[in-house]
């Protein structure tokens, strides 16, 4: 019965497969959490400074998370706003008026920007900086708004991927019915084809979120650095959480610093995971509405 | 109407064409920032030149082999889990865990890579250093296993989409002719998505050679030519880290364009690559 | 009917989601004839076909409740007995369904198909065997020379006829028919009725059809299922 052994030994390889990543993850979170869900506090964000007049942008933090935290949300909203507009433009023009030879042609450059090691992207983000710093303006180094350029660099294609991917995957009569009453292109694309697509655009805009509050490769290279509190403008150096976490890593000079970058770590987990479920949700909860809203 | 359609249109086009010069720009910066590297043929000989700044040498070999010896080892490691975990969302496990594996993968795949570093120096080195007794645990091995993990969720995701796609017709002929589930995906659905599975192993692999953060905080950084995987390495990624606060003016610095555009070049290689496979098959997707 | 019974069925019933579909049905199908299932669609005449060969058991939400017997050699076997292997029972009962499925293999590997999953490896016994069942299947002469192309470069009556013939590898001794004949043109339609009587000696045939012409020509009993139940009337 050669079947049978076969049988056994290709589900035994799929099952230790499966027992093997489920054991990794949780060995990894188990490990932080183990480690560092004891620092988790409010002197962990906000160090001796009381936590109202921190969030009120009062008084400097400066032994706590709290201004890595408020630099990775400047920079994740700065990125953001920067990309999504062209992003999800560059996606309707991709999958709306674009085609043929210039479609491939585009589809290729996109492709390849998409597979730039963030680092790569990161070392064009520093030197669009020096170049800025020497003929332009002297005041010009990496910062906050290099870095928010530099990530949104990163998640363009990716915008630019699932806008067209979610518009391209509308059917057919749902494409035709606005124009067979007389709609213009960008009527139908305004009034019929975004709002059936929201879903899949939104949880696109919301991973890209979390592809900018995870980075560190681009924003060590454009701007952030530890120890210089809550950023001042947006041509000023910032700190960042994950910047914080590589940094202690290597850094640490006690066993209560070692304890923070675990702490920052979970907390890094935790918004990551948030961002995830939240556009696992988006993407479904959207659609639902869509379709039961007629 | 009309004014405001052919307003968008630009619009939309505008954009296309800047995120397209984004990608130009950034190859162009670092062939220009780096032509003194070019001229006189140096940038060839940097290729096969060790890492020697004492000596006015700037090659970055070292770096190319630690990048390739880390990824590939890495992807040695991937492929198998991922096929195996794939195998068992699609056909082999039960429906029930297959789906919270599937659950997990997909959860996994937001878990930032500095994290994976993080972990990895203080739970995988120390056990590395125990297990093998020589070296410090920063190697080649550790940071293998470690890109594995980061690479599987999306080659897992990837195989079992694949996997999903094998029209249901060809299945309940394998069922009906008392075919096994390790036989239907032996003779039948791992033939029938093999582009898919090249696909998302030529993917895995790009994603492997442009980690930074990982290959930065576990593989030690030697500048040396590795002689085996428990020896540290450098890659051209950590390479651009740790060199980028050199004068920029200087010849050391400049190499780091060069790594770029190996990086940058490799990446273009493997878009070109997916493409080849089989662009129906890929526009699917 | 003269011959032995070859099917027993007793106090058969399903359910989808708890929805009855099959209404406690009691039957025997003797053997080497074709009984013909006829009714309203989509109310169980695939799924009673299915509860023959198990091929039910792959979905979550069925359930089903009752006995099924089948005579191979000289006794009876309860087919849902847990001792009793799942791909004998396949071997032994073949399928072939209402639109064509051949695998994306040549002709020549699609009918070498099962004799593969049953571990054959000689290739003499196996060419012999793709022959004969290409031949019982009416499709021999068209195809001898070109085995090894594309089962899909068929045309869809020929892509029929090679799923019986991949049905007929293995020498089953029960053939089920979901609808044969639906997707294809009238003319291909009535090689396939004349090939299903010439099975009869050695299979025993049951066939799901709309067409009540063609169930008047080939079928020796005709049952109807409705209402879950299945009632049977003569033929004449």
């Amino acid at each position: 019965m050669m079947d049978r052994v076969l049988e056994k030994v290709v589900a035994g390889f799929s099952w230790i497969c499966a027992m093997v990543l489920l054991g990794t993850v949780f060995c990894i979170v188990g490990y932080l959490l183990i480690n560092g869900l004891g620092t988790i506090n409010v002197t962990l964000i906000f160090g001796e400074t009381d936590p109202v007049d921190a969030l009120l942008f009062r008084k400097q933090v400066f032994d706590g998370l709290f201004p890595a935290i408020v630099g990775t949300f400047a920079l994740v909203a700065l990125s953001v706003s920067f990309a999504v507009p062209i992003g999800i433009a560059a996606g309707i023009y991709m999958a709306e008026y674009c085609r043929g030879v210039l479609k491939r042609v585009f589809s290729l450059f996109f492709d390849v920007l998409a597979g730039i090691p963030s680092i790569v992207v990161g070392l064009f983000g520093f030197s669009v900086a020096i170049f800025l710093h020497n003929y332009f303006s002297s005041r010009i180094y990496p910062c906050l708004l290099i870095s928010a350029l530099s990530l949104a660099f990163l998640v363009l294609p990716y915008l630019i991927r699932t806008t067209q991917i979610s518009l391209e995957n509308l059917p057919e009569d749902i494409r035709q019915t606005a124009p067979a009453l007389g709609a213009t292109k960008l009527q139908n694309i305004f009034y019929v084809l975004i709002p059936r697509s929201l879903s899949g655009m939104a949880s696109g805009v919301i991973l890209s979120i979390g592809r900018c509050a995870e980075d560190t490769a681009v924003i060590m290279l454009t701007g952030a650095v530890t120890m210089v509190g809550v950023p001042k403008s947006v041509f000023s150096n910032y700190e960042a959480l994950p910047f914080y976490i590589y940094y202690i890593s290597s850094q640490y000079s006690n066993k209560q610093e070692l304890l923070s970058g675990y702490g920052a770590a979970i907390i890094l987990l935790v918004i990551c995971g948030l961002l995830f479920t939240v556009a696992f949700f988006v993407k479904h909860r959207l659609a639902y509405h869509a379709l039961y809203r007629q | 109407m009309k004014v405001i359609d052919r307003f968008a249109e630009k619009f939309f086009w505008v954009a296309a064409v800047l995120s397209l010069s984004v990608t130009v720009l950034i190859f162009g910066f670092m062939v220009i920032l780096g032509f003194p590297l070019f001229k006189g043929g140096q940038f060839i000989e940097l290729l096969s030149k060790p890492w020697l700044p004492d000596h006015g040498i700037f090659g970055i070999y070292p770096m190319i082999v630690g990048t390739l010896s880390i990824a590939l080892l890495g992807l040695g490691f991937a492929f198998p889990l991922c096929l195996g975990c794939s195998a068992f969302i699609s056909v082999l496990g039960p429906k029930r865990l297959g789906r919270i594996l599937k659950k997990t993968v997909q959860i996994m795949t937001g878990i930032p890579t500095v994290i994976y570093g993080f972990v990895g120096i203080f739970l995988l080195v120390p056990v590395i250093r125990e297990v093998f007794e020589s070296g410090s645990g920063m190697c080649i091995l550790s940071t293998s296993l470690l890109l594995a993990i980061l690479i599987s969720p999306t080659m897992i995701l990837f195989f079992s989409d694949s996997f999903d796609q094998v029209p249901k017709p060809f299945l309940d002929a394998v069922d009906a002719l008392g075919g096994n589930k390790a036989q239907k995906i032996l003779y039948v659905i791992l033939p029938y998505s093999w582009r898919g599975v090249l696909t998302g192993l030529i993917l895995a692999l790009g994603r492997a050679m442009g980690d930074t953060m990982i290959a930065l905080m576990v593989a030690g950084n030697a500048v040396a030519i590795p002689d085996s995987v428990l020896d540290s390495a450098r890659t051209l990624t950590a390479h651009i880290a740790l060199i980028i606060a050199a004068d920029f003016e200087s010849l050391e610095f400049k190499t780091l364009f060069a790594c770029g555009i190996i990086l940058y070049l490799f990446t273009t290689f493997i878009a070109l690559s997916v493409r080849s496979i089989d662009s129906k098959f890929w526009r699917k997707k | 009917m003269d011959n032995e019974i070859k099917i027993k069925i007793d106090g058969l019933s399903f359910f989808y989601n708890e929805h009855r579909v099959l209404n406690n049905i009691t039957a025997g199908f003797p053997e080497h004839t074709i009984t013909a299932i006829v009714g309203p669609s989509g109310k169980g005449k695939t799924t009673f076909l299915m509860t023959l060969n198990r091929l039910w058991e792959s979905i979550s939400e069925a359930r089903m409740e009752g006995r099924v017997e089948i005579r191979f050699g000289d006794r009876f076997h309860k087919i849902y007995d847990p001792s009793y292997p799942l791909s004998q029972l396949r071997r032994l009962v073949g399928m072939v369904f209402q639109v064509p499925n051949p695998l994306p293999m040549s002709i020549y590997k699609n009918v070498a198909f099962p004799l593969k999953l049953a571990g054959m490896k000689d290739k003499n016994i196996i060419s012999g065997k793709v022959e004969t069942a290409l031949k019982r299947a009416f499709l021999w002469e068209e195809v001898k020379d070109r085995l090894t192309d594309n089962a899909f470069a068929l045309s869809g009556g020929q892509q029929q006829r090679l799923c019986i013939a991949r049905a007929l590898t293995l020498g089953p001794e029960i053939l089920l028919l979901d609808e044969p004949t639906s997707s294809l043109d009238a003319n291909a339609g009535a090689v396939i009725e004349e090939l299903m009587l010439s099975l009869k000696e050695r299979c025993t045939l049951l066939m799901v059809s709309h067409y009540l012409d063609q169930v008047k020509r080939i079928a020796d009993t005709t049952m109807e299922l409705s209402d879950g139940k299945l009632l049977e009337y003569p033929n004449s």
